[in-house]
């Protein structure tokens, strides 16, 4: 079970948290895993991730589910949920406050309960980072509650493409205690993201001990939907009361994917706006602008759509009258045109093959008063 | 009697012909709120813009009319912040910052801090929240950027800050990060116009 916890962990790192405020998905896959002390076994899973975000940007509460069905007929469900409020942003400084809270059922045999309250300070410079975070909690099985205590400390490092973690915790949970030391990366590349843990529990009373390493990779099949798998072998978790093990997965995840948003044109200052309540984490692939400063004030805007017959642009520069572009020759994929726009925030919708009108990438989808999207772009 | 007539001529508002796209009745009904916000200094292209692309994706008369009169109360609630000196594309940035959940003592304290034009504060402060960034985190980046960093700055903060959230940051961490590396590099910068000298990674 706590192999789809690398999952879950992954969906949610991935579900960016944009202003549209939910974003979720399901998955479906299957699994061989090897419990300690267990058979080995094959196993289906369907598991779902769903996160709200605090319109201010102040909190979020995200929750999963997740049903294990084994070879031998017997079943797992699991379901957590946490939630956390941040303090008001500071020069380098920020609070963190969550609760978190789950219930997990092995073949309607053993149950486990957990309930935590989590403070966290953050600490941020550069392209480096830290937090010193404590929790405290309960977490039972069957009748028996025990108390739960954890301090960690963690750093966080951007380098390059990447992103890397690493942290050291310290966690009492009655009278099982262990030390994780950890650190994780994540890749996230147009259509894949890459994501590992390596790790060693130390010092541990009753909680095992070893080494640990997972990996997951998720490769996009479009914009809602995308391929998993994942493996590796874990630690128990004494809090959410998984025990340890090996397993590897393939899953299929549909809803939001994480697909990374790509970066502006290197060779376009410009900047997307976005009205409020309409953007979307997963913009179409197929029709991308690329906005060039030409001479004497005007604009090239270039839009690439793969396969398409025709492109038409229409926005605030053409009166928003469709103006169908012409198709570059040296590229079959992109279509050009070029227009006199004013410096400024400028609207724009991009139509190909007579469909509806879409909000291009390369600028920020909007609401656009219509019950439609609109592309705002801004030329400096 | 020719020179009345000029005259009455002159302050008679005359309808944009662009307009003739809408039906009869949406036309008047647009035409009364553009003349209305013409008459205290709004700009009206913006509005004359929204109705044409209600036009254009088929929308019904009373939506185009009501997205119409939601702008142009929109342009006067950020005109009244940013006051009566701000230009038609501070304005139209200002009300995408304003959706975006800017709110009005924001752009307020933004007048204050930064010379004009404030189009590309205002324009990176909504973009900002729109990728996710806190309001009150982004407005804190802008804000304390606003001051001394150039319209070009801001491009490249925001460009930044957008490529540490698709690389994983949290939103609130990367403009937090950005902000103090946008401060390093400032006082580094070299004269107005120049680039800054090259930092330590």
């Amino acid at each position: 079970m706590r192999r789809l916890a690398l999952v879950g962990l992954a969906c949610v790192a991935c579900i960016r948290p944009v202003s549209a405020q939910v974003a979720g998905n399901v998955e479906a896959g299957v699994s061989n895993v090897k419990y300690d002390r267990f058979l080995a076994s094959g196993a289906a899973s369907l598991g779902s991730v769903l996160r709200w975000d605090d319109p201010a940007g102040r909190g979020f509460v995200n929750a999963r589910g997740t049903y294990l069905r084994f070879e031998s007929g017997r079943h797992s469900v699991d379901a957590s949920a946490n939630g956390s409020w941040f303090t008001p942003i500071g020069s380098r400084w920020r609070g963190e406050l969550g609760l978190a809270a789950g219930a997990s059922q092995y073949a309607n045999i053993a149950s486990f309960r957990h309930a935590d309250l989590e403070a966290r300070i953050h600490w941020m410079q550069g392209t480096r980072g830290s937090w010193l975070g404590a929790t405290v909690g309960s977490a039972s099985f069957g009748s028996g509650a025990r108390s739960v205590a954890v301090l960690v400390l963690g750093r966080w490092w951007l380098v390059g493409d990447m992103t890397m973690f690493a942290s050291a915790d310290r966690s009492f949970i009655g009278d099982t205690a262990y030390s994780d030391l950890r650190s994780s990366a994540r890749w996230r590349l147009a259509k894949v993201t890459l994501e590992g843990v390596l790790g060693t529990r130390v010092w541990s009373r009753g909680g095992g001990r070893g080494v640990f390493i997972e990996g997951s990779a998720a490769l996009a099949l479009g914009t809602h939907a995308a391929l998993v798998v994942s493996g590796g072998r874990y630690p128990t978790d004494a809090v959410s009361g998984s025990i340890a093990g090996r397993y590897a997965t393939a899953a299929l995840r549909l809803g939001s994917v994480g697909l990374r948003r790509p970066n502006p044109s290197p060779r376009v200052p410009s900047i997307s706006l976005h009205s409020g309540n309409g953007a979307t984490v997963d913009p179409p692939e197929d029709a991308r602008l690329d906005i060039e400063t030409a001479e004497d004030d005007a604009v090239r805007l270039i839009v690439h759509a793969i396969r398409a017959t025709t492109v038409e642009i229409s926005g605030d520069f053409t009166d928003w009258q469709p103006v169908t572009l012409t198709r570059v020759s040296a590229d079959d994929s992109a279509w050009e045109g070029v227009f006199r726009i004013s410096r400024g925030l400028h609207r724009i919708n991009v139509r190909r093959d007579g469909g509806a009108w879409r909000a291009p990438v390369g600028t920020t989808r909007s609401a656009d008063d219509y019950d439609g999207e609109v592309g705002v772009f801004l030329v400096p | 009697m020719i020179i009345a007539a000029l005259l009455i001529a002159i302050q008679t508002p005359v309808q944009d012909p662009r307009l003739d796209r809408l039906d009869p009745n949406t036309r008047a009904t647009v035409v009364a709120i553009v003349d209305s916000a013409r008459s205290i200094g709004l700009p009206s292209e913006p509005l004359v813009q929204r109705a044409l692309e209600g036009t254009t994706k088929g929308a019904a008369g009373e939506r185009i009319v009501l997205a119409v009169r939601r702008l142009a109360g929109d342009l006067g609630t950020v005109r009244a912040a940013l006051g009566n000196s701000s230009t038609p594309p501070e304005l139209e940035a200002a009300v995408a910052a304003l959706r975006a959940g800017a709110s009005t003592q924001l752009l307020a304290k933004l007048r204050a801090a930064r010379r004009p034009p404030l189009t590309m504060a205002l324009a990176v402060l909504a973009d900002l929240v729109a990728s996710g960034v806190p309001a009150d985190s982004a407005a804190a980046a802008v804000l304390a950027l606003a001051p001394r960093a150039r319209d070009a700055d801001l491009v490249e903060f925001r460009r930044a800050v957008e490529r540490d959230i698709a690389l994983g940051a949290p939103p609130a961490a990367a403009t937090s990060i950005r902000v103090n590396a946008g401060a390093n590099t400032l006082t580094d910068a070299g004269p107005a116009g120049q680039p800054p000298r090259p930092t330590r990674p």
